[in-house]
């Protein structure tokens, strides 16, 4: 059917339309990205409405109206949290204080094994290792290091205290009216493209969903179960590293890798038995076997599969532009990236088939 | 002969109602409580479409149907046959206020539009579609039942004249068959 002259003056308005549309997501995108917290408290935000999400729905499934479904469910999660808060956060801070003095210790210690190390190299190795003198900088940089954490500590907990407050704020709202702003948004999307953005979101929405809960679960049971195993051996500082063996292992491939070090060094200054860290790498293998045999096959089989070169990529891209919370989300954010354009792929192909 | 597929068994009448009416007054929300009537409101999509609008091609991707609130829906049919030309278009029918049209992609996986729809004049429709229809299922299943078995009598109906026209016509090619010498 051949189009009218109407038909494609009707298409030149929904073309405007559309770029309309884009230049307001572009720009929305952009204040997120300038305000200070803003997109940090935005992920937060997005990572609650998952979680909860569900149990509203379950809610108002049995009977519930949604603004009271949404206002039980963030009630009972906030007095949760908050129990969960008034037991662990004395811990953590004694923890951290803990952390704090013992902290010259750790790198003398940790100074001591690499010295130990280059002195063994030299016996080897002769005049040729003269030139390496890599003790004096590892200590240097790990003393800046942690003074640079201990002095942002305040600054730090300003900025977690803000996204803990405004995550939430924002959370509520994305559950209660979700559907309808998301509904007023595709009200403003041009007629002939309206379904397609309709079935994108949808899409979007279930996997990004999904990949989020999936991968949540995963640090949660890897991150409890380092933490019961390293309390069980009485090992310093369980809670801590359990808390950092699951943040960590949101990262994938060197995440693990990454979250097994502290207690490393930790293990290693202390001047563990050879039998303590046997048991030490055994409770994190355990956790891990956990992960790879039992939790990625069941609990994570729908996280979008990225090429491991992709990871590494994107991981190195992430912590460039946002440091260690950027390789944490740099996953799904490229995941999600992945479902975005394979979905307007698979649609602007199906569609010309 | 085609307009039979997309005739409106389920026409109440055709004058002008407002959305929730219109919904009240479908055959696939008839069962809906008033409660449930305002909840679906609030689900769908109420699109406007000017004189000559495209609303679906045929061959497009469908995700759901579309009710009319006011105004004229043209069904065309696009036939790419050996025998027509590639441009050739037969009209099937012209649906009005409160019938509905596209139910078959609410529950058809990948479903293609097997007619161009084109509004006719001034246009308002109501979007029912899948993502509206599993959410409804999610947060209200008695109601997603309600909606579901009734979408079940339309392409029951549907399927069922569809047979009786594919017997008709299988009748008549064998009564002109055995009259040709």
């Amino acid at each position: 059917m051949k189009p009218t002259a109407r038909q494609l003056e009707l298409r030149r308005l929904n073309r405007l339309r559309l770029i309309g549309i884009i230049v307001i997501l572009i720009t929305l995108l952009v204040i997120i990205l300038a305000v200070e917290n803003l997109l940090v408290s935005s992920l937060l935000a997005f990572v609650i409405a998952y979680l909860l999400g569900p149990l509203v729905n379950y809610l108002e499934r049995n009977g519930a109206n949604r603004v009271g479904a949404t206002v039980l469910v963030f009630a009972a999660a906030a007095i949760v949290l908050a129990l969960v808060a008034l037991g662990v956060f004395p811990y953590i801070g004694n923890a951290l204080a803990g952390l704090q003095t013992e902290a010259p210790k750790y790198i003398s210690g940790f100074s001591k094994l690499t010295q130990d190390g280059e002195n063994r190299f030299s016996e080897v190795l002769g005049p040729i290792s003269n030139s390496i003198h890599p003790t004096q900088y590892i200590e240097s940089t790990l003393t800046s290091w942690t003074q640079n954490f201990f002095d942002q500590l305040p600054k730090f907990l300003k900025q977690f205290f803000t996204v803990m407050l405004l995550g939430p704020f924002l959370a509520f709202f994305m559950v209660k009216d979700g559907r309808s702003i998301l509904r007023n948004l595709l009200g403003i999307v041009p007629n002939n493209t309206f379904e397609a953005a309709l079935s994108l979101l949808h899409q979007i929405n279930q996997q990004v969903g999904s990949f989020v809960r999936a991968r949540l679960l995963e640090a949660l049971i890897v991150g409890f179960v380092t933490w019961v195993g390293l309390a069980l051996i009485q090992f310093p500082f369980a809670i801590l590293l359990g808390v950092f063996a699951g943040l960590t292992n949101l990262i994938p491939y060197i995440g693990p890798v990454i979250g097994f070090v502290p207690a490393l060094v930790i293990g290693l200054v202390n001047g563990l038995s050879s039998v303590d860290l046997a048991l030490l790498i055994l409770v994190y293998l355990i956790a891990q076997v956990i992960d790879v045999v039992f939790l990625i096959p069941v609990v994570v089989a729908k996280i979008v599969d990225l090429h491991p070169v992709t990871v590494i990529i994107v991981i190195i891209a992430g912590s460039q532009i946002l440091g260690v919370l950027g390789m944490i989300i740099s996953i799904p954010v490229a995941a999600t990236l992945k479902v975005t354009i394979g979905t307007i792929y698979r649609h602007v192909t199906e569609s010309r088939a | 002969m085609i307009s039979y597929i997309w005739d409106n068994y389920f026409r109440k009448d055709s004058a002008e109602r407002n959305e929730l009416e219109v919904l009240r007054n479908c055959y696939l929300f008839e069962t809906l409580s008033k409660k449930e009537l305002r909840f679906l409101k609030e689900t769908v999509h109420v699109r406007t479409y000017r004189p000559g609008e495209i609303v679906f091609r045929q061959g497009e991707l469908g995700i759901g149907m579309y009710i009319i609130v006011r105004g004229a829906i043209e069904i065309f049919i696009e036939t790419n046959t050996p025998e027509t030309p590639s441009d050739a278009t037969l009209f099937v029918t012209r649906l009005v206020s409160g019938d509905f049209f596209g139910e078959l992609s609410l529950i058809e996986n990948n479903s293609r539009r097997t007619a161009t729809a084109i509004a006719s004049e001034e246009t308002s429709l109501i979007g029912f579609f899948k993502p509206d229809l599993m959410d409804i299922v999610d947060r209200q299943p008695a109601t997603g039942v309600k909606i579901l078995m009734r979408l079940g009598e339309v392409l029951g109906r549907r399927l069922k004249e569809t047979t009786l026209k594919v017997s008709e016509l299988k009748r008549e090619l064998k009564r002109l068959g055995e009259k040709t010498p």
